[in-house]
């Protein structure tokens, strides 16, 4: 054999071999018998490549600044976007929840008692004065809204009407120093006066027998003595107790169902008659 | 004087509007701020005693008209203020900074006291949660005071042009 043909056989031959090599790791790889080689030879180069990456990517990140800085500021701003459209929409969605809660509590309270006809109005005004409790509102004399009217809210009573006009009506607040209700206490069934302490002093029941015990959370409602609110409408709830044996009578301080001043919507009862008791009271009325 | 009443009327019947309609919606630090006190405070400093009584008159029953409270209380309560501030006024060094919100101050004590006075020879209890509230008050009085004093000089200055002497 010449030299020229053991050569052109020696580089066929490599050539065979690498392939066949080749193929042979590709059929042992693909059956998984060779995990443990190319473990063994993975390893550190996995190693090594994790050296150079993290050497190279301080270097990369700076090389690339401009580039990913200005992106990033554009994402930041369109993302900045789309947080202030969600917020927006968060806070339209949290005031309809609010309307919807605050309907779905005025339509409870209308299905509560169905025999009451009520007419629904908007708080429109407060009074300025520091020494009266009264709001106005959007319904008056056109709508059937007479003076005496009882009015009350989602939570509870608010009051009675004291003026109105063709188109508003002023409520004087159970609040307020000279309003007095006879009130029942829910499971003591303790009677008293409920009288209004003006703004900011709580609400007090007052001349209530010692005879009952009475409990701090005890529901207070209107009895419907003297004839002038229907019976069982929740005023608020006893926060406070004075008992005193030396005395005749008790007293319990009330914390009102309904917050005076968030106040939105109310209902005026226009189909309770209220009894004239004025007979008992002014001589001149005979 | 005239002029001045036919201005009075619509302005103190908006702020009366703004005052029992608008800000009990945003109460700051919880108290109402007196626009009708101020507005008629700023026109007594600048046009004298006779105009600001006069426009605390308006003011005080264009607020009568929203309040269960007996009419005319706040008229009382609105011109003894503004009677005696602007008397005071007369005795001091004028100033278009302090002069309005020591007044200011001074007028809303007045008010408070004159109020509850008032109402409790008419047979109402005394609130003492009026009294309570009482610094805050004076401090946004005082807060607003400026504003409105501004704005009524820039209105006094527009009605009334300087007079030129050639």
């Amino acid at each position: 054999m010449n030299p020229d043909d053991l050569q052109k056989n020696i580089k066929w031959g490599t050539i065979v071999v690498l392939a066949v090599i080749a193929i042979l790791f590709s059929v042992l790889d693909r059956s998984n018998n060779l995990g443990r080689f190319f473990d063994f030879v993975r390893n550190p180069l996995t190693a090594v490549s994790s050296i150079t990456t993290s050497s190279i990517d301080p270097v990369a990140d700076i090389a690339n600044a401009p580039l990913t800085l200005s992106s990033a500021r554009a994402e930041i701003e369109e993302l900045q976007a789309r947080v202030d459209t969600l917020e927006r929409e968060n806070e339209e969605l949290h005031e309809i929840e609010s309307a919807f809660n605050l309907l779905q509590s005025l339509f409870n309270r209308a299905s509560q008692a169905p025999n009451i006809e009520r007419v629904m109005a908007n708080v429109i005004g407060r009074d300025p004065s520091a020494v009266v409790q009264s709001i106005i509102i959007d319904r008056g004399k056109g709508d059937e809204v007479q003076v005496g009217m009882p009015v009350e809210a989602a939570r509870g009573l608010v009051g009675q009407m004291f003026r109105t006009t063709n188109d508003a009506g002023q409520i004087v607040l159970i609040s307020d120093t000279a309003s007095s209700i006879p009130v029942r206490l829910g499971s003591s069934r303790a009677t008293g006066l409920l009288r209004g302490g003006g703004q900011g002093v709580p609400m007090i029941v007052d001349w209530i027998d010692l005879k009952y015990r009475l409990e701090v959370g005890e529901v207070v409602l209107t009895s419907g003595l003297g004839g002038k609110f229907p019976e069982d409408i929740v005023v608020g709830r006893v926060s406070e107790v004075d008992r005193n044996e030396a005395k005749l009578f008790q007293r319990a301080f009330v914390q009102p169902a309904v917050d005076f001043s968030a106040l939105e919507m109310v209902f005026v009862i226009i189909n309770f008659e209220s009894v004239d008791s004025d007979i008992f009271t002014d001589p001149s009325v005979r | 004087m005239g002029s001045t009443v036919y201005l009075g009327l619509p302005l103190m019947a908006i702020l009366a509007l703004l005052q029992t309609a608008v800000f009990p919606r945003f109460p700051i630090l919880n108290i109402m701020p007196q626009l009708i006190l101020l507005a008629a405070l700023a026109w007594g400093l600048l046009r004298g005693v006779t105009e600001g009584v006069v426009w605390a008159f308006i003011g005080g029953f264009m607020l009568d008209m929203f309040t269960i409270a007996p009419m005319g209380l706040s008229a009382v309560s609105y011109m003894t203020a503004v009677f005696t501030v602007v008397f005071l006024q007369e005795s001091l060094p004028s100033s278009r900074f302090f002069a309005p919100l020591i007044m200011a101050g001074i007028g809303t004590i007045i008010v408070a006291l004159t109020y509850q006075i008032t109402a409790r020879l008419l047979g109402y209890p005394l609130i003492l949660q009026t009294f309570i509230h009482l610094p805050q008050t004076i401090l946004i009085n005082m807060i607003l005071m400026l504003p409105i004093y501004w704005s009524m000089s820039s209105l006094y200055n527009r009605l009334r042009p300087r007079r030129v002497h050639l």
